[in-house]
């Protein structure tokens, strides 16, 4: 009786307006007994988060349509409310069948329900799944050590973007380090240009920042407790010391002074990185497409890009990585078709897909995808990508993506209110050891 | 309400000598009233219900007790949030009143210049609240948008939306400058069936125009501005679209007034339950207040039944 | 309010003590604060009237780098047919289907709880007139966990009378008020003619209640069409699939669709106010008259 909202609690009953939950009970009985798919009749529900990438999985499922009994219908959700219309949707009789997800937290709620398909055995038996991706990926989107996921997009390190001509006219270096990095917010602050474009509006690219100075502060493992649910571990001085940096930025200038009211989603930061209005952007690999879209000039010519910088005294690995390693599909365990289901998922293994992918710019994260990079349309974005994402002893899963939403949800409030200077670093790290 | 409805009215005397012929059965009003129940009154109670359950969207509900309200009385967020959408609602009905009565009782003149600029000013309630959101939050952005450029001619920071003050009282102008034109239309409406002769008899009397504006126009807009009050205050209430396509709750949660608070604990942490908590609260002060108003205005005289006549 | 001596067939005026005078006022509202108040306020509603449609015509770049007051260098529709292409036309339709349909449920079943309400003396109906009446006051966002639910159980997840049935419903408040209101102006006197004709109750609804109440009538057509033509947050929640777009979550979407261009995003609310406003033209006094109405007396 999944969502039977009257069949427990009979206690509370009393203080509602008791006809009225009769007729409401009456509506909802027999309620998850339906089987949940989005329809019958043979066909497969996918949510996938509609972006420009779409096309691919479009691509996709044509393919797959063409030869198979049970057709895919891809339901495209526009990206800013894919979250909560997933989680509704998981909630009520029209789930989809296969939905994309960011592996992690973000599907945890899901498999604590069982409501998904574990695909341990399936990749175990399965040499085209199995061998098909690079290991690192699938592992860094399972959960307690079960596959819930088949990688179907692009890897999506964060990188730090720059502004190449502004670099050159300002002799500045890219920053490698620290000191770098505060020589160049001086530099550009002193010319009128804003160091770091920041769409604050949108709150998590702020996220990205406290990702990448705490794995170089503490090291990789402070966050992993927090993702393991240890809440305690945001008292970990690494978290102070990174929140402090933060406000030392925002002080600074470093990202000026309009932030909170710019955004990434509607294009304000990275239109600041290529007018030359702001010199760097701290941002997920995605920034190469979006500028390639807005800018395709400055894509090409003048956008450059680096691993984030060390931080003084910190015990991090400079190689060490943030991001979304790629995004997954994972199969509802309420679907009619489970193996019509995988049948599609195995598509995602194919050279095709991966082909497809790479002509759209990403880079797939098969185990065949370095031999097909020179086909990309910048050979040395999706190289240099590539490598990073390979040489890199650590990934962070992205914490927005590695924590549920009730942690993720306040956090990304938390991390608001310290770049609005509404809170202090010790009232940041108070209010996240209180969120449970 | 029943006390409202019981004083007697003009056409009291009269109804008694009326028997039931060619009454309508009460039947006919079922229809309407069960559909309103179905979609509304239900859906309503179900959130009173769910306020005592913990409920994740996924699993069954489980019974949370007082849980959620206790939580709500204690969070300093729902304080917050609360006091945003009080500051919110009167910063609205203080900018919004003045403004709509002046322009509404100038617009009920007839002159043509007028009626051109009435028909101006009433084409922001065409747009919908999500376009009108849209365009100020294009317009005022801090790097690209007009206020870059109009903003330091009037001492405007062009960052208003991104300081705690300024994003709040942007919020309230946004919704002023959607609903000023339907308010203006209601003044406008009730500035016109004031009878004519109170003017003419207070000319005599020698009564100059201001005079004349607070000792008749206001008086005999007392029901319109109860009207327009309730719809003012119910509206800033429920605010929401505008708070979730400029702001975001945003900067930090400074305007993250009661309903995107509930919104944001239902739709973005899961947490239904203590959201139903915060939506009953809210239909609870919302009623609150329109039933205050009403009753102090005797606004229900007019509205409600002939019962007790 | 003496015996009212006017014909059935003459629609009733919302209120009947008054008799605007229209020569005798034209002298009276020359408020000189009112009059500057009012050009404050021409330039607050033009100027970004004026950004919106000016903007629209603009390339991206213009947009970006240019004044944003000054008229296109180079105006261009390239804009428009992005949008047009993106699927605007079914949009267009789902909202007109969507505000037509809301409507007409609003008054079928709005009418006749008016004129119960009215009408009759009943305890009953009483309180469900309170009931409406405090309905007001509920904002759609506290239902619609529950609402959500409902829906998907009748299987009308995804479908337009998702939207059309809760927005139907959230109307029905201020419509049996506007309604009822007018209904009230119609004179006992004339049902009690009527009656004693030996008219029925249905009768005298369709031939004296409705014709007199045809300014109410028209009043909660037009805010009930505008409330639905303008409704986010049911589509937003209740709806998924393309099929089922309307024109608000369709701009809603064009925002991370199109980002930061723009022109073309201020390009989408222009053409989504296009029908209401051609609608504006052609009927602007029944628009404003029957808006006018939401304050009745």
């Amino acid at each position: 009786m999944r969502s039977g909202i009257f069949t427990q609690g009979k206690r509370a009953a009393r203080w509602t307006a008791a006809g009225a939950a009769m007729v409401m009970a009456g509506v909802l009985a027999g309620c998850g007994s339906d089987g949940g798919s989005g329809g019958g009749g043979g066909t497969l529900t996918a949510y996938v988060y509609g972006d420009d990438a779409v096309k691919v999985q479009q691509a996709a499922v044509k393919e797959f349509n063409k030869t198979s009994d049970v057709k895919v219908k891809l339901v495209s959700v526009p990206g800013t409310d894919y979250v909560n219309k997933l989680r509704s949707a998981m909630g009520s009789p029209s789930a989809p069948d296969i939905f994309f997800n960011w592996g992690g937290g973000s599907i945890k709620p899901y498999v604590d329900a069982n409501q998904l398909v574990d695909l341990t055995s399936t990749f175990k038996n399965d040499a085209t799944l199995k061998d098909g991706f690079l290991p690192s990926i699938v592992t860094a989107g399972s959960l307690d050590g079960k596959v819930y996921g088949v990688p179907m997009r692009g890897m999506q390190p964060v990188m730090l973007f720059y502004n190449k001509t502004l670099f050159a006219e300002n002799n500045v270096t890219v920053p490698k380090t620290w000191e770098d990095l505060q020589q160049a917010i001086k530099t550009f602050k002193g010319k009128g240009i804003t160091p770091f474009a920041l769409g604050g509006s949108d709150k998590w690219p702020e996220l990205m920042w406290l990702e990448y100075l705490l794995d170089r502060i503490g090291g990789p493992d402070v966050f992993r407790k927090i993702q393991n649910g240890d809440s305690s571990a945001w008292g970990d001085p690494a978290v102070l010391k990174t929140a402090q940096t933060v406000k030392q930025l925002v002080d600074d200038g470093a990202f000026g002074k309009n932030f909170n009211s710019v955004d990434y989603g509607n294009g304000g930061a990275p239109t600041l990185l290529n007018k030359g209005k702001a010199a760097m952007h701290l941002m997920g690999s995605w920034e190469y497409s979006t500028q390639l879209g807005k800018a395709p000039e400055f894509a090409k010519k003048d956008l450059g890009w680096t691993n984030f910088p060390t931080v003084a005294g910190g015990v991090g690995d400079p190689a060490d990585v943030v991001g979304n390693p790629t995004n997954y599909w994972s199969v509802n365990a309420r679907t009619k078709h489970k193996d019509a289901a995988i049948a599609f998922l195995k598509t995602m293994a194919s050279k095709s897909y991966a082909q497809s992918l790479v002509d759209n710019g990403d880079v797939p994260t098969t185990s065949n995808a370095a031999s097909m990079l020179s086909g990309s349309p910048n050979p040395k974005f999706a190289t240099d990508q590539y490598e990073m994402v390979q040489k890199a002893p650590d990934f962070t899963l992205s914490w927005d993506q590695a924590l549920e939403s009730k942690i993720a949800t306040p956090l990304l409030t938390e991390i608001s209110k310290l770049f609005a200077g509404k809170s202090t670093p010790e009232q940041f790290v108070a209010a996240m050891k209180a969120v449970k | 309400m029943s006390h409202v409805s019981s004083s007697p009215k003009v056409r009291g005397g009269r109804k008694a000598a009326v028997g039931n012929v060619g009454r309508p059965p009460v039947a006919w009003a079922l229809p309407g009233i069960l559909f309103f129940a179905l979609f509304a009154i239900v859906p309503l109670a179900i959130a009173v219900y769910l306020s005592f359950c913990h409920w994740d969207g996924l699993n069954s509900p489980t019974s949370a007790g007082t849980a959620n309200w206790t939580r709500l009385f204690k969070d300093p967020e729902f304080r917050q949030a609360a006091w945003l959408s009080l500051l919110l609602t009167t910063i609205s009905w203080v900018f919004q009143t003045p403004v709509a009565l002046l322009l509404g009782v100038w617009a009920a003149g007839r002159q043509r210049s007028r009626a051109v600029l009435s028909a101006i000013f009433f084409v922001p309630l065409l747009l919908s609240t999500t376009a009108i959101a849209m365009l100020f939050h294009a317009l005022l952005d801090p790097n690209f948008g007009v206020i870059k450029e109009i903003g330091p001619w009037f001492g405007i920071d062009p960052n208003i939306m991104g300081s705690s003050t300024g994003a709040l009282l942007t919020v309230a102008f946004v919704g002023g400058w959607q609903f000023m034109p339907f308010h203006t239309l209601i003044y406008q409406g009730g500035t016109r069936q004031i009878p004519q002769v109170l003017y003419q008899a207070a000319e005599i009397d020698g009564a100059g125009m201001f005079r004349q504006f607070f000792h008749i126009t206001l008086p005999q807009l007392r029901n319109t501005i109860t009207t327009s009050s309730v719809l003012m205050i119910v509206g800033s209430l429920t605010y929401f679209d505008t708070v979730l396509i400029m702001t975001k709750g945003g900067p930090g949660t400074d305007t993250t007034i009661l309903p995107y608070l509930m919104y944001r604990t239902g739709f973005q942490t899961y947490d239904l339950g203590y959201a139903a908590a915060i939506a009953t609260a809210l239909v609870v002060v919302a009623t609150a207040i329109s039933l205050i108003l009403v009753r102090f205005s005797g606004f229900g005289n007019m509205r409600s039944t002939r019962e007790g006549m | 309010m003496s015996i009212d001596t006017r014909p059935v067939t003459r629609p009733a005026r919302p209120l009947n003590r008054t008799r605007p005078a229209g020569a005798a006022r034209r002298r009276r509202w020359g408020n000189p604060l009112a009059g500057l108040g009012s050009l404050v306020w021409l330039v607050l509603v033009i100027v970004p009237l004026y950004t919106l449609v000016s903007s629209s015509l603009m390339h991206q770049d213009e947009a970006l780098n240019g004044d944003p007051l000054a008229f296109p260098t180079n105006p261009t529709l390239e804009n428009y047919r992005t949008v047009l292409d993106s699927g605007f036309f079914t949009m267009l339709s789902n909202t007109a289907i969507v505000a037509v349909a809301t409507t007409a449920i609003v008054l079928v079943l709005s009418i006749p709880v008016a004129y119960v309400a009215v009408r009759t003396r009943s305890r009953l109906s009483g309180l469900a007139f309170r009931t409406f009446l405090l309905g007001v006051a509920i904002p759609a966002q506290a239902v619609i966990v529950p609402l959500y639910l409902l829906i998907s159980k009748m299987g009308l997840y995804d479908s337009l009378p998702a939207i059309i049935l809760p927005t139907a419903a959230f109307a029905m408040p201020v419509a049996v008020l506007i309604l009822s209101g007018t209904m009230r102006d119609v004179s006992e006197e004339m049902y009690e003619a009527m009656a004693l004709d030996g008219a029925s109750p249905l009768r005298m609804l369709w031939q004296l209640a409705i014709p007199m109440s045809k300014a109410g009538i028209s009043t909660v057509a037009i805010y009930t069409a505008l409330q639905a033509w303008n409704g986010f947050l049911f589509p937003l929640i209740l709806t998924q699939s393309e099929e089922n777009r309307v024109l608000t979550l369709g701009l809603f979407n064009f925002m991370s669709q199109f980002g930061v261009n723009i022109p073309a995003i201020l390009a989408a609310i222009v053409l989504s106010v296009v029908p209401i406003f051609a609608v504006y033209l052609v009927a602007r006094k029944a628009l404003v008259n029957g808006l006018m109405g939401v304050g009745g007396k």
